[in-house]
């Protein structure tokens, strides 16, 4: 496997320590020690998943924390399903700050394919390559007696073509060949099209993958596999069998309040319990798009900055567009707005 | 614990919550990793292994009452008071009778706190279809069954009142009062089951409530409400618009339109021949969307917005990597071909002068879907976008929803596109609501403007 390492590590992008080896072991030494000294282990219990969580500051529900729990102790994937801007994307971000590990992000969409997804052969530096076996083709053959030796040899040689050297990594292949464990977010899968979720399959229920030429990679170490689905279609029975499956509402009121307290430190307690309230409220209008948890971060910066501290029908008015983005949205709430900006 | 855990599965599998056995060993193994005793952490655990998206959510919930707090299958709670004993009484009295059907052991078995078997039945009767190709047409066959359940129950209630009459010596009037309470509480329940088909929480459909003015006047008229000359009009716009979204669409893809050398897929072949080209590949013009298939229903007002839809679908065929359509009033018809050998207006005038379809029939929205599933189902995949263009007015047919929900499970999306304003969807014979729990997308879709909104969202 090592020597297999280094001929990937040396022509796929990597960090500069992989170009050689004796660096390489080097800075491998100085990563043990860190893992070992700061040790950012394992979460050990749900409510350690919850503080570690809110330390980055995730604010994460009792549901939430118990699913990351389960999810890392039986290494299954969370398949995570909600309305947009709850806070999916961020989950997978914040566990990754928790465990100290990279975040490899996968965004899914229609056409998605193989190539973009894992793998492409580096076609520059195959063609130089070519070049080079026809210079020194002449070397190769010269010691044949017969024209079939001769093709024998180059069949011996041709196989270098489709080799891990002229791989270049994509995301999957990067999260599978990681040394060190990452979480990888497989975003919006619900995006991509069904070849797409059938290859996921493969790599989720094994860890593994197959090119065709070179054969099967296998994952050197557990990546935390998060997915995430807005519904667009439904997923397929077998994907749903791999994954543990979690859904995020919006926030109740009061865990909104906190989120906004702990990223906006600075804002009055009682606006900030106005504001998240009406957000609420506007949330169960009829509206085409929701405002969401970022929108609610938006709309208590954009009152700081303008240093508004009432919130009354004009000032809303006058704040409204930072979290209805469409014309028609602002228009509904706007018709309701006695009814937003009521009290208790 | 485990044995719970197996009998609450058998449970969810007979109200066809799918659950696998990787799925229960999966539960199994967690519930040793978060203290079981809690209820919420339990619950969880469940729930995230045996319902795994949002839409399965609302089943699990309504199983998980009812096995853990309505039939207090609690192992906890096996005390022995005197009214069970006389109820375990009363269901032996009940279960000696040689006699019993299906139906009825399930409801005794229900009443001992083993309700699957009576869940089973219940399913069998909610997913019941109705009988196809009939002289007399009727929608009765699951009411009937229905109502042959009601009867059953009611006639345990009075048994449950006969044996306690048979008892007075050896019960007082207070446990008596409690035990048939008791009882009938439980047969409440299962009459509930009956009634009340829990749908699923949609909470990822997409709802278009309003739209865009791309056009002020011809632009709001309901298509039902066009003259002559504004048809021709509508006709009009609807030719420019295609012009425009197939100049975006080549466009988009002019760098891989066709007949240019896909120079990456080229080169990797030719590493099979030491790097000289020896086969060239081009690059396929990418169709952007999968296979299209419309269902249209033809009766009265709603013809005139699905022969919009169908000439707006078939002038942009080339977006699709195929285009199916059917037309239904109760029967069904493949009205594909029509496109095929005649132009896009002349197909569509074709397919009323031509077509045998019965229009006077009263409209059958479960009709249609079970003829659609039992003889076309194989054109959906997972590539396919389901079209249905209709006012959801079915004359008080039996909706059949269950069939759209397995024609939902074949495929990619389900679009419902309503010919009637929003407000008017709840209102006399028309099913929506019903059938909105089952589409992944539904919009009214009556004037032009719509038209527009939704083509656009469609092919960009
Ligand atoms: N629980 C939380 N604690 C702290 N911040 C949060 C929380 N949930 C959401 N946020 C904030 O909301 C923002 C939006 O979240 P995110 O982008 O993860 O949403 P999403 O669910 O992935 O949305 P989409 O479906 O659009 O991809 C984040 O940048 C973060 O600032
Ligand atoms: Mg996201």
């Amino acid at each position: 496997m090592a020597g297999r390492e280094g001929i990937l590590g040396a022509y796929v992008e990597r960090p500069a320590k992989h170009y050689n080896a004796a660096y390489g072991t080097f800075y491998d030494a100085i990563f043990f020690i860190n893992s070992y000294g700061k040790a950012p282990m394992d979460f050990k219990s749900v409510l350690d998943v919850q503080e570690r969580l809110e330390g980055v500051q995730y604010i994460s529900s009792k549901e939430i924390s118990t699913v990351v729990f389960l999810a890392q102790a039986t290494k299954k994937p969370i398949l995570v399903e909600g309305p947009a801007g709850v806070g999916k994307t961020e989950l997978a971000k914040s566990v990754a700050k928790c465990l100290d590990r990279e975040m490899i992000r996968m965004q899914c969409y229609e056409g998605l394919d193989e190539s973009k997804a894992l793998y492409e052969w580096e076609y520059a530096k195959q063609l130089l390559y070519t070049q080079m076996v026809k210079e020194k083709i002449h070397d190769v053959i010269s010691e044949t007696a017969t024209l079939k030796e001769a093709v024998d040899q180059i069949a011996d040689h041709e196989d270098a073509f489709f080799s891990e050297r002229f791989i270049q990594t994509r995301p999957l292949l990067q999260a599978i060949r990681s040394e060190k464990p990452v979480v990888l977010l497989i975003d919006e899968v619900d995006k991509s099209d069904p070849e797409f979720e059938a290859f996921l399959l493969e790599l989720l229920s094994d860890f593994q993958v197959s090119i065709p030429e070179i054969g099967t990679i296998k994952a050197v170490t557990h990546p935390f596999v998060v997915l995430t689905s807005n519904n667009y279609r439904d997923m397929s029975d077998a994907l749903k069998r791999r994954c543990i499956h979690l859904y995020i509402d919006y926030p109740a009121i009061e865990t909104e309040m906190h989120i906004v307290k702990m990223k906006l430190p600075g804002m009055d307690e009682a606006l900030l319990a106005r504001l998240v309230s009406m957000v609420a409220r506007i949330r169960d209008l009829d509206l085409k798009k929701r405002p969401c948890i970022s929108e609610t971060l938006d709309w208590a910066r954009s009152l700081m900055v303008l240093q508004i501290d009432e919130l009354s029908a004009e000032s809303v008015a006058q704040t409204l567009n930072t979290i209805c983005k469409h014309k028609s949205d602002y228009e509904i709430v706007k018709k309701n707005i006695l009814n937003v900006i009521k009290q208790g | 614990m485990v044995n719970l855990t197996l009998k609450f599965v058998s449970c969810c599998r007979a109200a066809d919550l799918r659950i696998s056995t990787a799925e229960v060993l999966d539960c199994v193994s967690q519930l040793s990793l978060v203290n079981p005793l809690e209820e919420d952490e339990f619950k969880l655990v469940l729930r995230s292994n045996f319902a795994k998206s949002r839409r399965e959510q609302s089943r699990f919930d309504q199983m998980y009452h009812l096995f853990f707090h309505e039939m207090k299958s609690d192992l906890s709670q096996v005390s022995q008071s005197p009214e069970t004993e006389q109820i375990k009484n009363f269901l032996d009295q009940l279960m000696e009778n040689d006699t019993l059907d299906t139906l009825e052991k399930a409801l005794a078995d229900f009443l001992a706190g083993k309700p699957m078997a009576y869940i089973q039945e219940v399913h069998k009767i909610h997913t019941q279809e109705e009988q196809e190709a009939r002289a007399l047409k009727s929608n009765m066959s699951q009411l009937a069954s229905r109502l042959q359940v009601m009867l059953k129950i009611n006639q345990i209630k009075s048994k449950v009142l006969r044996f306690l009459g048979d008892n007075h010596a050896a019960v007082d009037e207070a446990l008596k009062k409690k035990i048939t309470g008791d009882l009938n509480d439980r047969l409440d329940h299962a009459m509930g089951l009956l009634n009340n088909e829990p749908r699923p929480d949609n909470y990822g459909l997409k709802e278009v409530k309003n739209h865009e003015t791309h056009y002020n006047h011809i632009g709001e008229i309901p298509f039902a409400s066009l003259g002559q000359e504004e048809i021709e009009e509508v006709r009009d716009v609807i030719r420019k618009l295609v012009k425009k979204l197939e100049e975006i669409a080549t466009l988009r893809y002019s760098v891989s339109s066709r007949g240019v050398i896909d120079i990456k897929k080229t080169l990797r072949k030719s590493g099979k021949y030491l790097g000289v080209p020896m086969e060239i590949i081009f690059k396929d013009r990418p169709l952007r969307k999968g296979k299209i298939v419309a269902l249209c229903d033809v009766s009265g007002s709603v013809w005139s917005t699905a022969r919009f839809m169908l000439n707006i679908l078939y002038s942009l065929q080339e977006c699709f990597s195929k285009v199916k359509s059917y037309i239904f009033v109760s029967d069904l018809m493949d009205v594909t071909d029509f496109f095929k050998d005649h132009d896009v207006n002349n197909a569509v005038e074709k397919i009323m002068k031509d077509t045998h379809i019965n229009y006077y029939a009263p409209t059958d929205y479960g009709m249609a879907f079970q003829h659609f599933k039992n003889r076309h189902i194989q054109e959906l995949d997972k590539k396919t976008t389901l079209l249905i263009i209709g006012d959801a007015r079915s004359n008080h047919m039996n909706p059949q929803d269950l069939v759209l929900k397995r024609m939902r499970e074949r495929c990619r999306r389900v679009i419902w596109l309503n010919p009637e304003q929003e407000k008017f969807w709840g209102s006399g014979d028309s099913e929506m609501y019903t059938y909105k729990a089952h589409c992944h997308e539904v919009r009214p879709c009556g004037n032009l403007n719509q038209l527009i909104d939704f083509i656009e969202e469609l092919i960009l």
